[in-house]
């Protein structure tokens, strides 16, 4: 009975020790205390049955480190250096692009708020023009301009005028709500007047008569086109109005 | 107000110097890293795919990785098992890849027979088919012990196994290879010859 359990203890520690050795030969997991390993050594049969498994374990490792092709190293350099170039350049493009369409984005909100539609009527947006552009005109500038120039101006909107309407400082197209339309500057009494001419297919809504605290304005429909006034209070709308009527011809 | 400016300006310029010397210096580190671990890790991923081209192609793919991502790597001791772990990542998706171009596999092609010259290379041989037989879990954990001389408790983390699920699997893959040898002396006579 003693025997036979003495048995048993000595197969489970055989197993034990087999387990040990076979799963870890070079005591990498600290398997086998230094106890342990000093008695291996000191028992022939597991001495052996180590050493074997370590031969094992070394036919294993040649079998296993199979041959690494020839210039890995190189093209494993290479390629890096390759598919980082690629990036660096698809980055500086990328920058470009990011920067280009910050530009233009800028450029479109910029447009979109000097002319675009925060205003609904023809008035608000003539005013809006006229302060906006307040800063590069004055009533004291030359007037030079000829009935002819202004005349080549109007073309464009089938119109002309018979005679002069005043000494007009500037004749410009400008934009107006997104309409390519002309922009007149002449001088009045103490200061310029503005006069625009906007085509017709409008989305703002007409105002006959509009003002701020500082400038009055009023607009007159053509068959072929709007004429905006804006001017100062003291100056006489009505009066420029008929001067328009009386010289404007459409051309059919 | 120039001295300023001058001063911004050189400043940049060091900033510029700073970006560059980084950039260099983890050039450096990648290519150090290529230079200690591309065997270690070549062998691994021909023991996963038991295809050369496809070993190399994973290896590529690997370094890839890690070049990208290699201000992440803090520990440079850690390096193979993050390597390795990029690697059965890439492995993976490779393998769901196939499996969805649902391309047929086939037997693995074991290393070339062809230049066998001595009993060295014929042992070598007969040996790298039967550990190409070994079941992949008892192989994988036995090619990191044996290739990349990791621990028992470094595989298991590798490859979020318990650690007695470890040792049990490497016991038998050697037990397997040991049963080989003893009953196949007679077939690797034959091959000798």
């Amino acid at each position: 009975m003693k025997k036979n359990q003495l048995c048993e203890v000595s197969t489970m520690d055989d197993l034990q020790f087999r387990r040990g050795i076979y799963a870890d030969p070079h005591n990498k997991d600290k398997t086998f205390t230094d106890e342990v390993l000093a008695e291996i050594n000191s028992n022939p049969i597991k001495k052996q049955l180590s050493n074997d498994i370590k031969q094992l374990d070394d036919k294993i490792a040649k079998a296993i480190n199979v041959e690494v092709p020839e210039g890995l190293v190189n093209k494993l350099i290479l390629r890096q250096t390759l598919v980082n170039h690629q990036q660096q350049k698809r980055k500086s493009r990328i920058y470009l692009a990011t920067a280009a369409s910050v530009a233009f984005t800028i450029g479109l909100t910029f447009n979109f708020m000097q002319f675009s539609s925060a205003y609904d009527s023809l008035g608000d947006y003539a005013l809006a023009h006229v302060y906006y552009e307040e800063a590069h005109f004055n009533n004291n500038m030359d007037a030079k301009i000829s009935l002819a120039s202004l005349n080549k101006k109007m073309a464009p909107f089938d119109g002309r005028f018979l005679s002069s309407l005043g000494q007009l400082i500037s004749a410009e197209y400008c934009r107006f709500d997104e309409m390519k339309s002309l922009h007149l500057v002449f001088q009045g009494k103490t200061g310029i007047v503005t006069i625009f001419v906007v085509p017709k297919n409008n989305s703002l809504s007409f105002d006959d008569k509009f003002k701020d605290e500082k400038l009055n304005g009023t607009s007159q429909s053509f068959d072929k086109a709007n004429i905006i006034i804006v001017a100062k209070p003291n100056e006489s709308l009505q009066k420029w109005k008929r001067t328009i009527n009386d010289n404007i011809q459409w051309s059919i | 107000m120039h001295r300023v400016d001058n001063h911004k300006v050189i400043r940049n310029k060091a900033n510029a110097k700073q970006v560059s010397t980084n950039m260099i210096t983890k050039q450096i580190r990648y290519e150090v890293l290529v230079r200690a671990l591309h065997t270690d890790l070549y062998r691994y991923a021909y023991w996963l795919c038991h295809e050369k081209q496809v070993a190399e192609d994973l290896v590529q793919e690997t370094f890839l990785r890690a070049w990208r991502a290699l201000d992440s790597l803090k520990d440079e001791k850690a390096a193979k098992s993050w390597l390795i772990t990029i690697l059965r990542r890439e492995n993976a998706r490779r393998f769901e890849r196939k499996r969805l171009e649902m391309s047929e596999y086939e037997e693995m092609s074991i290393a070339d027979n062809s230049a066998v010259t001595n009993e060295q290379q014929i042992e070598n041989n007969w040996l790298r088919e039967k550990i190409a037989l070994l079941p992949e879990e008892y192989r994988e954990p036995l090619v990191l012990q044996i290739i990349g001389g990791f621990s028992g408790e470094e595989i298991s983390k590798m490859l979020e196994l318990n650690k007695n699920t470890v040792m049990t699997r490497l016991f038998r893959a050697r037990n397997q290879l040991k049963d080989a040898f003893e009953k196949e002396p007679v077939m690797r006579g034959q091959y000798n010859g």
